[in-house]
């Protein structure tokens, strides 16, 4: 198709490129295999005790394990919900609260140490406080979600929004735009390619904030067993929900990042 | 004698600051009559961005008095479109943000679109578009909401020289066929000489008038005043009176 037109040189470079991408793919799979593969290998043959590291094959024995008893899927769920409630509800409430401080300098002005302080505050101090005020149940666990995640939301979001270019705003203004105007017409739209960069390090703080809660108070999910399997010394079960939490943080991220390029495109393209 | 649209009268502004204060005009005193097209040239700093916010109502006096008896429309160095909308919906904005956009409002700016070139471009967004392109939208954008006087903010200086030379033409061209009152600031002498009716030359800062001259070219195509014999000598006077 449109290939047929392009220089004989632009279609080395093209190949090129493409070539050097399915390297890049191959090498990354590659290293993948050669992981695993040597992780198993070095169990087998005893250079490593496969009960202190476990290995892939213990790890898949695991998961049959858990979904024969009926748990896998239990575990799975009881932390992905609890990790999406809380990213959603902080990516919520930080924007509401971003779009607050926006609106009111005073207001901005006054919370700025707050805000600067709470960034700062390592929020598995609240660990203890947490438990009293919402006992030991999802509850605490969507909490720290929340507190680990909302800060930055915030954060972001606010340097996003004050950070619009001053001649449009001026424009605006010379057409007589008010402040809801304003919001709607520029603040908004011009904040979606941070919105999303920021919805990125959410995903991660999300993750850091459900597992964290769970390490403190839960009976189930994901971290959970990491910290049961611990106690117990079944280090299969530590490993098979780490890569399990591996890969729902990577699909999360991937999500978001999907979405983006779905709807920032449509943007501007 | 036509009636003065926009009026300053003793205008002084001061700027304030954590580091201190700036007079920004001090007496600054013309007015700009209906249909005339004014350029205002002063050296780099001297108040002339103050000057077109103070116009558009944007910032008031700290004395004196400025005026205007009609609606504005503001044109920036740069174009300022939205790059998240269509041209259409760029050009539109006005007319949303002042909440008169009817099917005839939206027809009339649409016309406007396609008679001067941008017919085929109106769903293209405007990174699809040149820096010459770019700023005929804006301008058409301004025009949009059909305002009584244009406050012009060097709307060229970014532009490449040759671009440049054909949009002074465009937008010359559209702004007389609409007759609309204009107020141009740039610091090219070529560029107000070649489209106003008068000039009015600034001092340095705390800005005000220095100088006032009424061209009186018959024509009013950029490119044939610039071929014009009294071109170089307005020049040569403006750039005098420029670099006192
Ligand atoms: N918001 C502001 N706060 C404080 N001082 C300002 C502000 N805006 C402008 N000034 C000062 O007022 C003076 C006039 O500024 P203005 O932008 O009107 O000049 P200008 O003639 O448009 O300059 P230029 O030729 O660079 O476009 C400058 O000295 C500038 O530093
Ligand atoms: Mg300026």
């Amino acid at each position: 198709m449109k290939n047929l037109t392009f220089s004989e040189e632009h279609r080395h470079w093209l190949t090129k490129r493409r070539r050097s991408s399915a390297l890049v793919w191959g090498l990354r799979i590659g290293l993948l295999v050669l992981l695993l593969l040597f992780w198993e290998l070095s169990t087998r043959f005893g250079w490593a005790d496969a009960f202190l590291v476990s290995s892939p094959s213990r790890m898949i024995a695991t998961v049959g394990t858990l979904y024969r008893e009926g748990t896998l899927f239990y575990h799975i769920g009881v932390t992905l919900l609890e990790t999406v409630i809380g990213f959603a509800a902080a990516v919520i409430l930080g924007c509401a609260a971003a779009l607050l401080l926006w609106w009111s300098d005073l207001l901005r002005r006054v919370l700025e140490p707050y805000i600067v302080v709470l960034n700062a505050l390592p929020k598995i101090a609240l660990g203890p406080l947490i438990i009293i005020w919402c006992g030991t149940g999802s509850k605490a666990i969507v909490f720290m979600t929340v507190i680990v995640g909302i800060i930055i939301v915030i954060m972001q979001m606010l340097t996003a929004f004050l950070a619009t270019d001053k001649n449009k705003l001026l424009l605006l203004r010379s057409m007589g735009a008010n402040k809801f105007q304003i919001l709607k017409k520029l603040i908004i739209p011009s904040s979606l390619a941070s919105f999303f960069s920021m919805l990125k390090v959410a995903v991660g703080m999300s993750w850091i904030g459900s597992i964290m809660g769970e390490y403190i108070v839960s009976r189930a999910g994901l971290g959970y067993l990491i910290v049961y399997g611990g106690q117990v010394f079944k280090l299969d079960l530590v490993m098979t929900a780490t890569v399990i939490l591996c890969l729902l943080a990577a699909a999360m991220y991937f999500f978001v990042a999907l979405l983006e390029k779905i709807l920032v495109k449509n943007a501007d393209s | 004698m036509k009636e003065k649209i926009l009026t300053f009268d003793d205008v002084k502004l001061i700027y304030h600051t954590a580091r201190g204060e700036t007079v920004a005009t001090e007496h600054l005193s013309f007015s700009v009559e209906e249909g005339e097209f004014v350029a205002i040239i002063g050296p780099s700093g001297c108040g002339k961005s103050t000057l077109l916010s103070l116009a558009a109502g944007l910032l008031s006096p700290s004395e004196g008095s400025v005026r205007c008896l009609g609606s504005i429309g503001y044109m920036l160095q740069r174009d300022e479109l939205f790059l998240w909308r269509t041209i259409e919906k760029n050009i539109f904005l006005p007319l949303e943000i002042k909440k008169i956009g009817s099917e005839e409002t939206r027809k009339r700016a649409r016309e406007l679109a396609i008679k001067y070139g941008l017919g085929d471009f109106l769903d293209s967004y405007p990174s699809q578009l040149s820096g010459g392109m770019r700023q005929r939208a804006a301008l058409i954008r301004t025009l949009a909401a059909e305002p009584d006087v244009l406050l012009l903010d060097e709307p060229f200086s970014a532009l490449d020289y040759q671009t440049r030379l054909n949009v002074t033409k465009d937008v010359s061209d559209i702004i007389r066929s609409e007759g609309k009152t204009a107020l141009l600031i740039t610091h090219d002498i070529s560029e107000a000489i070649s489209l106003a009716d008068r000039v009015i030359v600034l001092t340095a800062r705390p800005a005000h008038v220095a100088h006032t001259h009424i061209l009186g070219f018959s024509e009013t195509d950029p490119l044939r005043r610039r071929e014009n014999q009294q071109f170089s000598g307005w020049f040569e006077l403006l750039w005098k009176e420029l670099n006192v």
